[in-house]
């Protein structure tokens, strides 16, 4: 079972993550994961609705899926994250179905472009555990 | 934003040429270059980046053909015209021979310039047009390739998600009988992702990637790497590794994806094919042109008559009863096909119930050479 949300404040207020992925299935999938560990959770399936729940939802932390419509997507909306004043300081975990190592390769690196990545990386399908360390990790203070 | 003027260079000893071709390209609304001889001209090319250049091929110093021959170094996409002299047309013929697009003979009229003018932009134009629509081609094929992977492996890894969610207990509880068929159902799926991962390494292979990307790399670190990586799976399997990796860091002209999955495969293998409690060994070893590397274990072997074809596509030995083949059946004749396109050699030795050794011959770097554009190579780590 995975580790539930570490009490670190004496805060009642659960901790949102913000999950942006055009597979409902995925959405589905990781919503529950992430409730079941306490944190509070909204879903956008495209980058525009993504952006715009950012600000309406204000997310601790957002989960991105890299590839969407396009190569570009991810990556594009992550560096305007990134960029702005207001969210700078989310961390964003990418998520996605092209493994690096023994799988296919992304054409298209953002780095190498000047775009500013993410806060870290994970493959589909996450594993439970793997994901709420990962969060809680970017998460303590 | 306005488009830019195409800018016209005209390089010529003669003052009145260059002042009437200068009044008239001015006033056919373009920018207009002088140079009052061939080095000026080529200092001008440099700078200023004209689409065309008018060049008298009868100059002091530098010559128009000399012009000609340098213009094609520094740029050959630009239109060279040459302004030849009064009555022959020899000249004109040898400039064409060394690339110029076209002529001029003097004395000409302004119509007749024009004329050449017009000629000579508009192939600049589809000179650009071809460029640019070669590069979107290459960007497409690329990217097809990874927009099918992600359209074919995108469903598959929903299912996995779920999977994950259940049997984690976080969509109600699991009876053991329930848990055993998503565990199987499970594995079926990453066996089906697996066979599309090298179905589109083939694709990615024949469509000739590797070639454009090759870089000096450590083949040294990318062992390192790998080795990281396996590390679960060797403790589980209860194999012992043994790396030589000698004190040096012999650069290789690699694609450092494509040669991950070659030395993947190959550990890989060299793990699941292991018996318990085996050994796989590593070593790098340097020859005068090239680096060797051999990836050993102490499994169960390749019998003689297998061993010409383990390269083939989908060729698998057949195992004794109740050991299932493992694997797509195409890991080798993928690494066979990535290490043949870095122009090395890849070669299998084997003693049935003793072990393999599989070598791979890959080219040394040469200093300097294959860097990619920013001039770091890729050895540092990632």
């Amino acid at each position: 079972m995975p580790l539930s949300q570490k009490e670190k404040t004496m805060d009642k207020e659960k901790t949102k993550i913000l999950v942006i992925d055009d597979d409902p299935d995925f959405l589905d999938a990781v919503t529950s994961i992430l409730e079941t560990s306490q944190y509070d959770v909204e879903t956008a399936s495209d980058p525009k609705a993504g952006k715009k729940r950012i600000f309406s939802y204000k997310p601790d932390l957002i989960l991105l899926d890299i590839m969407m419509d396009s190569l570009f997507d991810g990556f594009s909306l992550c560096n305007d994250i990134k960029s702005s004043k207001e969210f700078k300081d989310v961390p964003i975990i990418f998520v996605s179905a092209v493994k690096k190592i023994t799988g296919s390769r992304f054409q298209f690196k953002g780095e190498e472009q000047g775009m500013i990545g993410p806060d870290d990386y994970m493959d589909k399908p996450v594993q439970p555990d793997e994901l709420i360390s990962r969060i809680e990790k970017l998460l303590a203070p | 934003m306005e488009p830019k003027k195409p800018i016209i260079l005209v390089i010529d000893d003669e003052e009145s040429i260059r002042d009437s071709c200068f009044q008239i390209i001015v006033k056919d609304g373009y920018q207009a270059e002088t140079a009052q001889n061939g080095t000026e001209g080529l200092e001008k090319i440099r700078n200023v980046h004209p689409d065309m250049v008018l060049v008298d091929l009868k100059m002091p110093g530098k010559s128009g053909y000399e012009v000609l021959e340098e213009l094609r170094t520094i740029n050959p996409h630009i239109i060279p015209v040459v302004i030849t002299g009064y009555g022959t047309v020899d000249s004109a013929v040898e400039a064409m021979k060394r690339g110029a697009f076209d002529f001029i003979q003097k004395p000409f009229t302004p119509e007749e310039l024009r004329k050449i003018i017009r000629r000579s932009l508009e192939r600049r134009k589809l000179i650009q047009e071809a460029e640019t629509l070669r590069l979107e081609k290459k960007i497409l094929e690329e990217n097809f390739i990874t927009m099918v992977s992600h359209q074919l492996r995108s469903p598959l890894v929903a299912v996995q998600q779920y999977f994950e969610v259940i049997l984690g207990g976080m969509a109600g509880q699991v009876e053991a009988k329930q848990e055993h068929m998503l565990i199987r159902a499970g594995e079926r799926v990453k066996a089906l992702l697996n066979l599309i991962n090298d179905w589109l390494d083939m694709a990615r292979m024949n469509s000739g990637e590797i070639a454009d990307n090759l870089h000096p790399l450590s083949i040294k670190k990318l062992l390192i790497k790998l080795i990281d990586f396996f590390r679960p799976m060797i403790q589980k399997e209860n194999i012992s590794l043994k790396m030589d990796l000698i004190q040096d860091d012999p650069l290789v002209l690699g694609d450092k994806e494509a040669l991950e999955q070659v030395f993947s495969n190959l550990i890989s293998n060299a793990i699941k094919y292991n018996r318990s409690k085996g050994t796989a060994a590593i070593f790098i070893k340097k020859e005068e042109k090239s680096v060797v590397i051999e990836v050993q274990d102490t499994g169960i072997g390749i019998a003689p008559e297998h061993l010409p074809f383990i390269f083939d596509q989908f060729y698998r030995v057949n195992r004794k009863e109740g050991q299932k083949t493992k694997g797509t059946g195409l890991g080798l004749s993928i690494a066979k096909k990535i290490v043949e396109a870095h122009k090395g050699t890849i070669r299998a030795k084997s003693k049935p119930g003793k072990g393999s050794t599989f070598t791979v011959t890959l080219p040394k770097a040469e200093a300097g050479k294959g860097a990619n554009p920013l001039g770091q190579d890729q050895t540092s780590s990632d």
